[in-house]
Order: structure tokens, then C-alpha cells, then sequence
């Protein structure tokens, strides 16, 4: 499986690096990816690639994507060359009228791109308050609700659980769901 | 002390992880950094494996390259095994001992880590550190993956034992950021034992000695060629095509890995490849062995053509010298599959965006981000401050977040580190020499002060050289990701207590008599400072020094919530906040031609509201917490 998980610097997209790689190692996959660090990472366009299975390389080649998970929605479109033909994007939806946008319904639909867009940020006021900390794990959510290859919910909210702060796991768990859920019914 | 663990399962682990799990098992006692990307989770990663272990070894950021390189030097005239991590520029800074010290013959092991940056991601240079290694006469290894990283290092400290030489390991980017499954073997070696012995022929770098230890360096090379072409067949090794090869590939570091998986993934198994982990000295016999059996033959090595620069006669092979490879950037899998398509005529290796794509991208005003300050950073405040108050000021600065305030029009140069403060003495030195009196303000954090900048304050102290310094002082070393520094006084390793050094007494015994602290974000008293600074330099012909003091926000200081909103009604569309503030939390609507509030990156530090001059933005009433 190959992910491309894109967003913006400090959106806390390395985590989701971390949980793919956990449940991997649970699997005992052999595991590959790159992360951004240091100026490319302050508040500007941030790409993390995943790799499970046999390979050498940390980077995706374009089209060849399993999964897009976007943080930000025009993140995830700038970067829908990297996904597969039948590949699977999972975006956080801050603006519904882009997906309007003919060319972009007819690419989605030439390449038989699966689409799971959510609104992450109505969805965190609703239910965390506006604490938008946790989006990261509610895209993790996503994902899982996606399914498409990723790692099913169960798994993904074990790794969780180790990743992070005791003090933050029900919450992590509940948004943990919400995400999946979001992405799930439709 | 007995040391020892076994553990044999797999971990995840950041390729700078595995870089400086290595370190810690090879029994290293003196492990010093300075932290730049891509190099800078080494040795917080070096401390804690440490202390989780028990080693008694020091692990400490130097205050820069130079020192922590001299520091690691000198810790193995003891017999020690030790280390220095470093970025490639800041090999720059360390270039004077590294290049003296390789002329030594060494009695512990010494490992320098010097991490390449080629895009360049986080640098002002993609230089590539094996050509350092090359200039200095110094044998290199080039690691192609975390697990082969750490393994490297073994091998490094062994070699520079055996051959009594300092080695280099060069990862770069892809290598130090990767994150991947390696294997957990523990059992580290003891370090030590310390024993400096006095032999001035051997510590004594003077030319007399040189012109012993020069020819000597030149053997250590004929000898170490000799042993990479033998004796290293786990990082030197061909990957051979199924039949007769239609093209040969001598490939290195993360090109290797690269180019791996696209045959691979291609199906192009009549493509051979000779892997080469160790490129300086190159074992040249090898490779012309390789090149002799195959019609085509292509390299693939980042940044520069290290490798080709070695052969005898390079005229028979692909790569840069002919332009077939790229003469600059990172090679990315899209640059590689170019390259391959034009070698193998393959046009099916060649992705590239859908024309589809790329409208809707055209359509929609889709950009790449720019990196920015954060939300709340006290940068962007110190930045406003300055630039209102002298407006027709020159602004050199530094190397560190506060280069992005070049967003805010408020950054005028940037050479390297501590540059803001040299640069400034030379805007005022032109300026002087034809009568002109503009003011120049420069900006600097705190761990770049202390890095570079003191002997370019002394100087214009000493000079009487009229300017403002602004040291953005935010209690971290923030683009690296928050390490500490002198003016912070922690130490990395635990019960490793480090004492704090003042900035404000550093500048006054310096002779600066113009040292003034105001709080980052009160943008009135900072303005009112900026003026007042720069009368006092003018005046007195001398630098005046202000420091802006407010922590980083990746330290989450606590603060008071101060929501913020736009009145829409006042708000005239101008842009000025856009402009000269630039916030990611604070946007201009291009359909209402008005600015608002986005939430989503908005921390409510409340900064802005003193930045309208239209009085537009103003603090949400009645929900202030």
C-alpha cells in the first residue's frame, strides 16, 4: 500500500505517518516513509509519504497512490497526480463548491477516483468544542471508515491509544469515531 | 560499567533515530551537534537512548558547528570514540577543523554526521557534503537507507580506527526523515577508556608536521580505496539485470533507492545496477569493471557529480557532466522516471499531471503555501514593529524562522548564520563612505546570536558601526523544532543541568551601551523602542541592541485568549494587515475584497488588533477568556 498524506505545516499531519507505521509494525510489514521537518514545514504546503510492503525508496511516485489523505482540501487536489487510477481520497472539506468544479468532477470520474470528503472543522465545533487539535485523529477516522486498504478502525485506535497522551484518549477515541462515522454512512 | 540489552524486534524508527541508535552502540563517549534540518533529531535521539540505556556518554549541542566539531575532535585525541552531527552548511562553519583535523592521525574513532539537504528543503545551499569530504581528503559513506545508516556507523568509527582518519557519514534528507522499520539489536559497546597522551607531532598542527602528515593523508586514501573495493560488499554491490543488461546504473544514497523502486515497479528487470554505499574514495576499479561490461551507463548521485568527478575518463558515461542528469535539485522519482524514459526511450515511465488536473487546479486558484510564521508568532509582531517605525529602513536577517519575514517586507537580506549583524556593518560602512545615513535594523534569534553572532557584534562595537540589532529572542531554537540553546540554559541528557547565558549581559560585555528588552507583542512600545534605538546608534555612532522577548508557540506558552473578528463594515479592503502582517489566520476575501478571521488557524493571541490603521479589527466583545 502507498499513501500520500498532504496539508499544511502544523496541522499535525506527521502523526498520521506514526499511526500507519504502528499498525504496520503490528502486522509485520515492512514499512517506508518520508516526513517534511524544519522550514518547509512552517505554515506552508507539507507532503508525507507511506509505503508498506516491499520497498527501498520512502517516496511515491505520481499515480501510484493507494490512498490521498488530505488535511486540507486544496492541498489534496494540488496533489491528486500522485493517486492511482481507482485510488481513494480522503478530505477535509473546508469549501464544498471546489468539488463543483466540472474539470475536477470529470478527472475524479475518468480516473475512478473514490471520493470521502468530510467536514472536519464543522464536525470539531460540533462535538470538540472547536478544538481543532484533533483533527488528525478524526481524518485517521476517516480513513478507516474509507477502508480502501487502510487499516481498519480497531486498529487505528490501538495505535492511537499507544501514540498518544493518556490524558487524551477518550477524546481521541471519540473523535476517533466521529471521523469514521463521518466517512462511513455515506 | 557493564552495558548491555538484547532486544531483536523491529522498531519505526526516524532514519535520525537509527542514525543515532548507531551512534549510541558503537560506543561512542562524546556526541555534540548543532541542530539543523535535516540533521537535527540526531542527537536528542543520541540523549535519550543514552539515558534509557544507562551510557555513560555526553550528549551536547555545541553553540555552533565549529565548537562541536573541535569539541568531538579533541574528546578523541583520548582514545574515545566520538562524534559530530551537523546540517551540510554548517560543515561550512566547521570547515576550518575539519579540514586540519584530517591531516591527524587519530587515536579514537571520529565520526562526523553531516546531513544533505538537496532541493534544497530547509537550506540556503544544496551542496553536497561528499565533496567536502573529497576537498579534505576523507573517506565517505552514503547511506541508502535508515537500517543501512545505522549500520554505517559501526563500520565509521571501525575505519576511523583502523586507518587513524576522521570518516564522514553523509545521509541525506530522505535518509534523515524517513521513518522505517529497522532492526532493534542493542548490545552496545562500552565506551572509552581516556587517555590523553602528549605527542606534539601528533596534536600540533604545525607545518612542519604537515608536511609529514600530507603524504601520510595521501596513502590513508591509496589504502582505504583498496579496502572499499574489497572488503565492503554490503554496501558496494551489483544488482544484476535478468540477461544481458540494455543499461548499467552506478547509483548512490537515496538515488539508489529511488531508481530501485521504478524498475521495479516498471517490470524493467533488464537494467542493472551497481550500488556504491561508499563514494569517496570511490572504489574505482569496481566501478570501471562495471562500466567496461555494459554499453550504456548511467549515473544517478545527489547533489553533485562526486562519483563521475573520480573516474579517469568520464567521457563514456551518462550523467551530469553531459547534462543527461539535472545540474541542480533533489532527485525525486518524477526526475528519475524522466531521465530513465529519454536513457531506455521508454515514454511509459514518464507520469506527469492529467491535463484534466490541471485545469481544475487553474480553475479553482489552487497555489502551493508558502511557508509562513505561525499563528501567534512573536516574530511576525517584532517584524510589524520594526517596519513601522522606520519604514525607509534597510533590514538585513538571519538564518532561522524569522528568514520568513521576508513575507512582511521586512527582510531584506539573508547570507548565512549570524550575517544580519555583518551584513548591517557593511550596509553602514557603503552608506558612511558616500555620507548617506539611512537606518539599517537587522533581526537575529537567540540561538543564532549566539552561533554566529558575537564576533559580528564585537566588531562593530570595536568599529563604532551605526545600526539596530533585533534579537528576536523566543527562548528556543525554533525551525529546527525547539531545541535549547545558551540564552535558554537547559542540557539534553537527564540530571545534565546546564547554566543560562543572559543575552542582555552577552551584548553590555561586548560594549554595547544601548541594550533595551521590550515584550514581542506590545506593538506600541516596540515601535517607540525601534525609534528610540536608532537615535541612540545614529547619535552615538555605535550598534544599539533590542531584544523582543516572547516565547515560541511550539513551546504552547500560556497566554490570554484574546478572540479577534473583523468589522466588515470599517475594514476598507486595503490589505495592509495582508501585507505587513501576514498571518495565516488572518485572509483577505478576494469576492467581498475584505479581510477576516479564519478560525481555523486563528489562536487568538490578539496581535492584530493593533494593526488596522482603519480600526477594523477589534477583540470579539464580551468573549474575551
Amino acid at each position: 500500500m502507498q499513501y500520500i498524506i498532504v496539508g499544511i505545516g502544523g496541522q499535525g499531519i506527521l502523526f498520521a505517518g506514526k499511526v500507519l507505521g504502528a499498525v504496520a509494525l503490528e502486522k509485520k510489514q515492512r514499512v517506508t516513509g518520508s516526513e517534511v521537518h524544519g522550514m518547509a514545514q512552517r505554515g506552508g504546503s507539507v507532503i508525507s509519504h507511506f509505503k508498506t510492503g516491499d520497498f527501498i525508496s520512502p517516496l511515491v511516485r505520481a499515480g501510484e497512490a493507494d490512498v490521498l489523505l488530505a488535511f486540507d482540501q486544496n492541498e489534496g487536489i494540488r496533489n491528486l497526480h500522485f493517486l492511482r487510477e481507482g485510488g481513494a481520497f480522503v478530505v477535509n472539506v473546508h469549501d464544498r463548491s471546489a468539488f463543483d468544479n466540472l474539470k475536477l468532477k470529470e478527472f475524479l470520474e475518468e480516473r475512478r477516483i473514490s471520493l470521502f470528503p468530510l467536514e472536519g472543522y464543522s464536525l470539531l465545533k460540533e462535538h470538540m468544542g472547536g478544538n481543532f487539535l484533533f483533527l488528525n485523529v478524526l481524518l485517521m477516522g476517516a480513513m478507516s471508515g474509507a477502508g480502501v486498504g487502510a487499516p481498519s478502525l480497531e486498529d487505528t485506535a490501538a495505535a492511537v491509544k499507544t501514540l498518544s497522551p493518556a490524558k487524551f484518549e477518550d477524546a481521541n477515541m471519540k473523535v476517533l469515531k466521529l471521523g469514521y462515522e463521518a466517512v462511513v454512512k455515506k | 560499567m557493564e552495558v548491555s540489552r538484547r532486544v531483536s524486534a523491529r522498531a519505526i524508527l526516524l532514519g535520525n533515530e537509527a542514525i543515532a541508535r548507531g551512534i549510541v552502540e558503537a560506543g561512542c563517549l562524546v556526541a555534540t551537534a548543532y541542530p539543523g534540518t535535516p540533521s537535527s533529531e540526531i542527537l536528542p535521539a543520541v540523549a535519550k537512548y543514552a539515558d534509557e540505556l544507562g551510557v555513560p556518554m555526553s550528549a551536547e549541542w555545541g553553540v555552533n558547528e565549529k565548537v562541536a566539531f573541535e569539541e568531538a575532535a579533541a574528546a578523541s585525541f583520548t582514545g574515545a570514540r566520538a562524534c559530530a552531527v551537523m546540517k551540510q552548511v554548517g560543515l561550512n562553519v566547521a570547515a576550518d577543523p575539519f579540514m586540519s583535523i584530517a591531516h591527524y592521525q587519530l587515536k579514537g574513532g571520529l565520526l562526523l554526521v553531516s546531513s544533505d539537504d538537496p532541493g534544497p528543503h530547509s537550506s540556503q545551499t544544496e551542496q553536497d557534503s561528499r565533496y567536502f569530504a573529497m576537498f579534505a581528503k576523507v573517506p565517505c559513506f552514503d547511506p541508502a537507507t535508515a537500517e543501512e545508516a545505522r549500520e554505517m556507523v559501526f563500520d565509521a568509527f571501525d575505519l576511523s580506527e583502523r586507518f587513524g582518519i576522521v570518516t564522514m557519514l553523509r545521509p541525506s534528507v530522505r535518509v534523515d526523515h524517513c521513518r522505517q522499520d529497522v532492526q532493534e539489536k542493542i548490545t552496545p559497546l562500552r565506551p572509552g577508556p581516556v587517555k590523553f597522551e602528549k605527542d606534539p607531532s601528533r596534536w600540533v598542527c604545525l607545518p612542519a608536521f604537515v608536511r609529514i602528515n600530507h603524504p601520510k593523508l595521501n596513502q590513508k586514501m591509496v589504502d582505504i580505496r583498496e579496502a572499499f573495493e574489497k572488503e565492503f560488499a554490503k554496501y558496494n554491490y551489483e544488482v544484476p539485470a535478468k540477461g544481458k543488461a540494455t543499461l548499467g546504473i552506478v547509483a548512490s544514497g537515496s538515488a539508489f533507492a529511488v531508481v530501485s523502486d521504478i524498475l521495479k515497479g516498471a517490470g524493467r528487470d533488464d537494467v542493472s545496477i551497481l550500488k556504491i554505499g561508499t563514494p569517496h574514495p570511490l572504489p574505482v576499479k569496481m566501478v570501471n569493471d562495471f562500466i567496461a561490461r555494459h554499453d550504456k551507463v548511467l549515473f544517478l548521485e545527489e547533489t553533485y557529480p562526486v562519483m563521475e568527478m573520480q573516474l579517469p575518463d568520464r567521457t563514456g558515461i551518462m550523467g551530469r557532466w553531459n547534462g543527461v542528469v539535472p545540474g541542480a535539485g533533489e532527485l525525486l522519482p518524477e526526475v528519475i522516471a524522466g531521465v530513465l524514459a529519454r536513457v531506455l526511450g521508454d515514454d511509459s515511465l514518464v507520469g506527469g499531471a492529467h491535463p484534466l488536473l490541471k485545469e481544475a487546479i487553474e480553475e479553482l486558484k489552487i497555489l502551493p503555501r508558502r511557508p509562513m510564521l505561525c499563528p501567534g508568532c512573536p516574530h511576525r509582531a517584532s517584524f510589524f514593529s520594526i517596519r513601522q517605525a522606520l519604514p525607509n529602513s534597510v533590514n538585513p536577517s538571519d538564518i532561522g524562522c524569522y528568514a520568513l519575514g521576508v513575507n512582511q517586507k521586512a527582510v531584506d537580506t539573508v547570507i548565512d548564520m549570524g550575517a544580519s549583524i555583518t551584513a548591517s556593518s557593511g550596509l553602514f560602512l557603503a552608506q558612511k563612505a558616500v555620507g548617506e545615513e539611512k537606518p539599517v535594523v537587522a533581526t537575529i534569534g537567540d540561538s543564532t546570536f549566539f552561533h554566529m553572532g558575537l564576533p559580528g557584534l564585537v566588531s562593530a562595537v570595536y568599529n563604532r558601526h551605526a545600526f539596530v540589532l533585533a534579537i528576536l529572542d523566543n527562548a528556543t531554537t525554533a525551525m529546527t523544532g525547539g531545541q535549547a540553546n545558551p540564552a535558554v540554559g537547559t542540557k539534553l541528557r537527564k540530571g545534565d543541568e546546564g547554566k543560562r547565558v543572559d543575552i542582555e549581559g552577552a551584548c553590555r560585555g561586548c560594549g554595547v551601551e544601548y541594550v533595551r528588552t521590550v515584550e514581542a507583542y506590545d506593538v506600541a512600545a516596540g515601535k517607540a523602542a525601534v525609534k528610540e534605538a536608532w537615535e541612540h546608534a545614529k547619535s552615538k555612532g555605535e550598534p544599539a541592541v533590542l531584544i523582543f522577548r516572547h516565547p515560541c508557540m511550539l513551546l504552547r506558552p500560556e497566554q490570554p485568549s484574546i478572540p479577534v473578528e473583523v468589522d466588515q463594515d470599517k475594514c476598507i479592503g486595503c490589505k495592509f494587515c495582508i501585507n505587513f502582517f501576514n498571518c495565516p489566520g488572518l485572509v483577505f476575501s478576494e469576492e467581498k475584497g475584505k479581510a477576516y478571521i479564519d478560525e481555523r488557524f486563528c489562536v487568538s493571541c490578539g496581535v492584530c488588533v493593533s494593526v488596522c490603521p482603519h480600526g477594523a479589527i477589534r477583540a470579539t466583545s464580551g468573549e474575551v477568556e
